[in-house]
């Protein structure tokens, strides 16, 4: 790794009464590492561990060769940035960013940096939800944390300064030179920040990846759901060759493109298709983009839902099973006319995951 | 939607009562019983009677004695009943609840057995008392003695209230300044106490008024010196009420300033 900073956790555990932690192993270089997981799944344990507010009942935390194990939180200079800042309500902004500020000028910097002049004398009760997670911020950057570890910090705000302060935070990040922990229950925040993502369900981690793999190739059916990939079906086996596995949907046969995967005929494998890389195509013609389809299946359109920036539509395939995919809305103005009425579903066989 | 409430209003209207001018007229009786003796002690006085009798020397002595032992007291209450308060706010579990309940006793036992209970570890025929009376420092009889009863009394007051104070400091706080490499007792320092500040100072005032106005275990530890108490019932039984009427108004007008001091405590400065 040579120079590089590292944050390595090796059999991390830590059990309370109903919920076990870990364990858990996990290297993060100069890096963000978002930590994704529902409520309840260990993040904030997993962020405490590491910054040693809550003491391990086993494993070990270590930055840049050094053992953290023991020490108390004050010595591992692991900036924590909390949920809603956890801000020092009778201070300031400046002196809650001066509160560990080597010099005055490292407040002065951060404060530009962060879009802070404004807000500088003021105290926390009557600052916006988006300037207190700047000030944080800023207060977490101002004592030089070997490790930045979050904890939700834009979970509470509302979505136009949450996706402004995610733009931000991801330039932000590209210009420290520390690993970055950045935990979220949200999959769009993970996606957009993270180099890696890693996910957790109750204490342990499922899968850890780059945003694309985790979403494209699934590696549990939690994680293909928990980020969205719907459309996850229990399928036998029919054939194999060549790269390609034959399974039985419902009562078509599905081609799917299997670099790693080689399961036997007669087996029952699991195998999942992100709504985002289905293809709808319309009795009228294409309605999303050339139509190519080497292998697509007739439906109807059982429901949809504007999602605003995107529209949600569940087609009941003619082979018995649902999929649900993931439109443009130029392409939905047109499919809302076809409501209830016959599509074409094109399935690309590399669309298709299949789970080890 | 709010079966509650709209349960309470059907009945009042079919019983015909309004039951929240029924609870504030019982309430402004209470009150009255409060008010009304105060300000007939006050009033049945005349101011140059209460002067007057301010300038007798053994009243003097009697409120210097009192306001020495009842700052001596809070402070020693305030220096061992604020870490034990931060601890009670911090710590969970069995331990918590023993020491919790350990806190209260003072509070619920009667002020004089509180004083029979410590003359039997600090009365002059103790070991303790004992030794400490052949080093010149007799427990009992003595200025040291007003301040032990005081503080024994007192003192659950400041842990009380302080505790409360500290458990209203959000734990993050103090975890967020820790994380930026400050050590738990300068984290208590600049982040806990300054939040804490007025349950703190409330609990200290609490308690030195509850020191100005400890009778029953002064009386037993220390009659003399007298305190202001002390000096009150000494009047009352060898000269009748009116002599001991003048010292009484000067503890009321004492309580009078505790409570203006614990209204201002009441709101915090940073507006949370």
């Amino acid at each position: 790794m040579g120079s590089l900073s590292v944050l390595e956790l090796a059999g991390l555990a830590k059990r309370y009464a109903g919920f076990e932690f870990g364990p858990v192993d996990l290297a993060v270089g100069e890096e963000v590492l978002c930590v994704l997981g529902p409520s309840g799944s260990g993040k904030t344990t997993l962020l405490s561990l590491v910054a040693g507010l809550v003491t391990a009942d086993a494993g070990s935390v270590s930055l840049d060769g050094r053992s953290l194990d023991g020490l108390p939180p004050e010595r591992r200079n692991a900036g924590v940035v909390f949920q809603d800042g956890a801000l020092f309500p009778h201070l300031t902004a400046r002196e809650n960013v001066a509160y560990a500020a080597t010099d005055e000028g490292r407040v002065a910097d951060l404060a530009a940096l962060l879009e802070l002049d404004d807000v500088l004398d003021r105290r926390p009760a009557t600052l916006s939800g988006g300037e207190r997670q700047r000030v944080a911020l800023a207060r977490t950057l101002a004592a030089d944390p070997d490790v930045l570890l979050l904890d939700e910090p834009l979970s509470s705000l509302d979505a136009p300064i949450r996706r402004r302060l995610r733009e931000d935070l991801h330039d932000l990040f590209a210009a420290l030179a520390v690993p970055v922990v950045y935990v979220t229950h949200d999959q769009r925040t993970a996606t957009a920040l993270g180099d890696r993502l890693a996910v957790l369900r109750e204490g342990r981690l499922e899968q850890v990846d780059t945003p694309r793999s985790v979403l494209e190739r699934p590696a549990t059916r939690f994680v293909a759901e928990f980020t969205g990939c719907e459309n996850v079906y229990e399928v036998p086996v029919v054939g194999s060759g060549e790269g390609v596995v034959r399974v039985r949907l419902g009562d078509a046969t599905l081609r799917v493109r299997s670099a790693t995967a080689k399961p036997t005929s007669g087996a029952t494998v699991t195998a999942c298709v992100h709504p985002s890389r289905v293809r709808l195509d319309g009795a009228v013609g294409a309605l999303d983009g050339p139509s190519a389809p080497d292998q697509s299946f007739p439906g109807t359109v059982r429901r949809w839902l504007d999602e605003g920036d995107q529209y949600r539509v569940v087609v009941a395939l003619d082979a018995g099973v649902d999929l649900a995919a993931t439109v443009s809305p130029a392409t939905a103005d047109r499919l809302a006319s076809l409501d209830g009425a016959a599509v074409s579903v094109a399935i690309p066989p590399d669309a298709v995951h299949v789970l080890s | 939607m709010h079966p509650t409430r709209s349960r309470s209003e059907s009945t009042g209207r079919r019983a015909g009562v309004d039951w929240l001018s029924v609870s504030f007229l019982l309430g402004a009786l209470l009150c009255c019983y409060y008010l009304l003796p105060v300000v007939a002690l006050v009033v049945a006085q005349p101011p140059g009677v209460v002067l007057a009798r301010l300038g007798d020397p053994t009243v003097v002595s009697a409120a210097a004695t009192s306001l020495v032992a009842a700052l001596a007291s809070a402070t020693l209450a305030a220096v061992f009943g604020l870490p034990l308060a931060y601890w009670l706010a911090r710590a969970e579990g069995r331990a918590r609840t023993l020491v919790t309940a350990l806190v209260v006793l003072p509070l619920v036992l009667p002020p004089i057995v509180s004083g029979m209970v410590l003359l039997t570890v600090v009365g002059p025929t103790t070991l303790l008392g004992s030794l400490a009376a052949a080093n010149g420092v007799p427990l009992t009889r003595s200025l040291a003695g007003v301040v032990l009863a005081q503080t024994f009394v007192a003192s659950p007051f400041v842990v009380v209230t302080a505790t409360a104070a500290f458990e209203g400091v959000d734990p993050r706080l103090e975890a967020a300044s820790r994380s930026l490499g400050k050590r738990r007792l300068t984290t208590v320092r600049r982040v806990t106490l300054p939040l804490a500040w007025p349950g703190v100072l409330a609990g200290v005032t609490l308690a030195f008024a509850r020191s100005m106005g400890e009778f029953g275990a002064t009386v037993m530890l220390a009659y003399y010196p007298r305190t202001m108490p002390v000096q009150i019932w000494v009047s009352f039984t060898t000269l009748g009420l009116d002599a001991a009427f003048p010292v009484a108004v000067v503890l009321v007008g004492v309580a009078v300033v505790t409570l203006v001091v614990l209204d201002r405590l009441g709101t915090t400065p940073w507006g949370r």
